[in-house]
């Protein structure tokens, strides 16, 4: 982390959001140790540690609309990995 | 005909003794019929060569039996016989038919749990005397007068007794040894209380309960996925910006697939994950070779402790489509690499097409340290087949703040360094 910090300003004048790196690291830090300790964050992947056996996937797409100009890098709620988020039930 | 003479409460007795009693009139005979009838386990899971209530050698019938744990196989105390039950996968054709389930399958043993009492009475075979069984605790309980292990084997009325167990495999010196490793990787910021109370041998082998589900099923999922058609830079004062222009899809799929062997949690306090429990921590040692689970007998029981299923079939019916949803889309995942820029899930549904339920008993060696201060149990379990580890250390806020703000401390004179330094 440091070594990305100091190679990223290895250039001109460094930017003043460096002085984010402190609050960061804190963060980061206690966040990590924390979560090694008491390992809030994991389950059971039953997802792929069960067996499972699937048919080939049916699907389509279809154009809906052009977005021509956005300084988005991507699409808004992208849930796509987040198998777990549960979204409306359709009946 | 005698309609008179039967009360309408008498029409169901017929059930338990067919040949009994007067004849039904027509009437009641078609409201018998058209009455629900009472639904049996459509798999039968008895172990018939217990129904006395007591576990016997089947070499020389001495009910002191217990399960060597180092071998997985009951042993007879008295002639040295070992011997195990049958796997309940071939015995009951788990592995099976998971293609042509239909509608919703339960064996015996994950029967409704009524809310009867938790204690029983058991009259011991060996002696006559009476023994008072806490079902919710222990499945089997020891006369003190004959010695004779009692265990509850019949069938009881309170659905206590499941389907299958899967008996221990790892030894409690191979427990203990998991969890000191465990807990001496995460010394430095474990709360002092907990380092000082921490003694790994006194770790429990308890049986928790299960429900192991086989199930058919068919997901869909509607929402919108986007591909990127174009990326530029624009020049704005002294910065670029980048642009991205993008189409915009609907998109949907669908899976059929079968899930064998889905393991979840039978009872209500396992079950809760909510952010002030540790129960994930159970969760995470999932999962177990559920395959290997023979055709249930307590005296795998003996020497450890059990706790009780309080959670129906009914109850699990949510869970089960919940993870049958996270499996689809985990299934359809790989088709959607065109979407560059994601995709964003907006509906979904699930049609369980067949499911088949069989409750088991699975083997956890279990380390549990109460933090008093802040109230929460804490747990290192170990997979007693596996060997699969994971727990929960109380951390000691203070160092972990401390160490926080040393590297946070650390970070800013170095960023504060390069600043002052290319300024
Ligand atoms: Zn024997
Ligand atoms: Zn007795």
């Amino acid at each position: 982390m440091i070594g990305e910090i100091l190679w990223a300003t290895s250039g001109d004048e460094a930017p003043l959001w460096l002085l984010a790196a402190g609050p960061a690291g804190a963060v980061a830090t206690y966040w990590s140790l924390y979560r090694y300790y008491r390992n809030t964050d994991k389950s059971h992947a039953y997802e792929r540690d069960t067996l499972i056996s699937a048919q080939p996937v049916q699907g389509h797409r279809e154009k809906v609309r052009h977005i021509s100009r956005t300084r988005d890098s991507d699409i808004d709620g992208d849930n796509s990995s987040n198998h777990r988020e549960r979204v409306q039930r359709l009946e | 005909m005698t309609q008179d003479a039967t009360p309408p409460g008498e029409a169901r007795a017929p059930r338990e003794s067919p040949f009994d009693g007067p004849p039904l009139s027509l009437e009641e005979e078609l409201a018998a019929a058209r009455a629900d009838p009472e639904p049996g386990p459509d798999i039968d899971t008895v172990n018939e060569s217990l129904a006395d209530g007591l576990n016997r050698c089947p070499k020389c019938g001495s009910t002191d039996v217990r399960l060597r744990g180092s071998t997985e196989m009951l042993v007879c105390l008295f002639c040295r016989h070992q011997w195990q039950e049958a796997r309940v996968e071939e015995e009951f054709g788990l592995g099976v038919g998971i293609d042509d389930l239909e509608g919703t399958v339960v064996a015996g043993g994950a029967e409704e749990i009524s809310g009867d009492d938790d204690v029983i009475t058991m009259t011991c075979g060996g002696c006559g005397a009476d023994v008072v069984v806490d079902t919710a605790h222990a499945m089997n309980a020891r006369c003190h007068w004959c010695r004779h292990t009692l265990n509850v084997n019949q069938r009881t009325p309170n659905g206590a007794v499941p389907d299958a167990v899967l008996p221990f495999r790892l030894t409690r010196d191979e427990a203990v040894e998991k969890i000191r490793a465990f807990a001496s990787k995460r010394r430095l910021f474990a709360h002092p209380r907990f380092k000082k109370e921490f003694v790994p041998e006194n770790v429990l082998g308890v049986y928790l309960p299960y429900l192991v589900i086989d199930a058919r099923a068919e997901a869909a999922y509607v929402g919108q996925g986007e591909v990127q058609t174009r990326r530029w830079t624009e020049k704005q004062g002294d910065n670029t910006v980048t642009y991205y222009a993008a189409d915009v899809y609907r998109v949907d799929r669908s899976v059929a697939f079968t899930v064998d062997d889905l393991t979840v949690e039978g009872a209500a306090d396992r079950a809760d994950f909510g952010a002030g429990t540790t129960n994930n921590i159970v969760n995470t040692i999932l999962p177990f070779d559920t395959k290997n689970a023979v055709k249930w007998n307590s005296s795998y029981l003996v020497g450890f402790t059990s706790e009780k299923r309080d959670l129906d079939v009914a109850d699990l019916q949510p869970v089960l489509e919940d993870q049958l949803l996270s499996i689809g889309r985990s299934q359809v995942h790989d088709t959607l690499a065109e979407f560059d820029r994601g995709v964003r899930w907006e509906a979904e549904k699930v049609d369980v097409r067949g499911s088949r339920w069989v409750s088991m008993y699975l083997p956890v060696w279990l380390y549990s340290y109460y933090q008093e201060n802040t109230r929460m149990l804490h747990y290192i379990a170990v997979n007693a087949r596996t060997g699969e580890t994971m727990g929960s250390v109380p951390v000691s806020q203070p160092r972990l703040i401390a160490a926080a703000l040393t590297v946070g401390t650390v970070l800013e004179g170095i960023a504060g360094w390069i600043l002052v330094a290319t300024a």
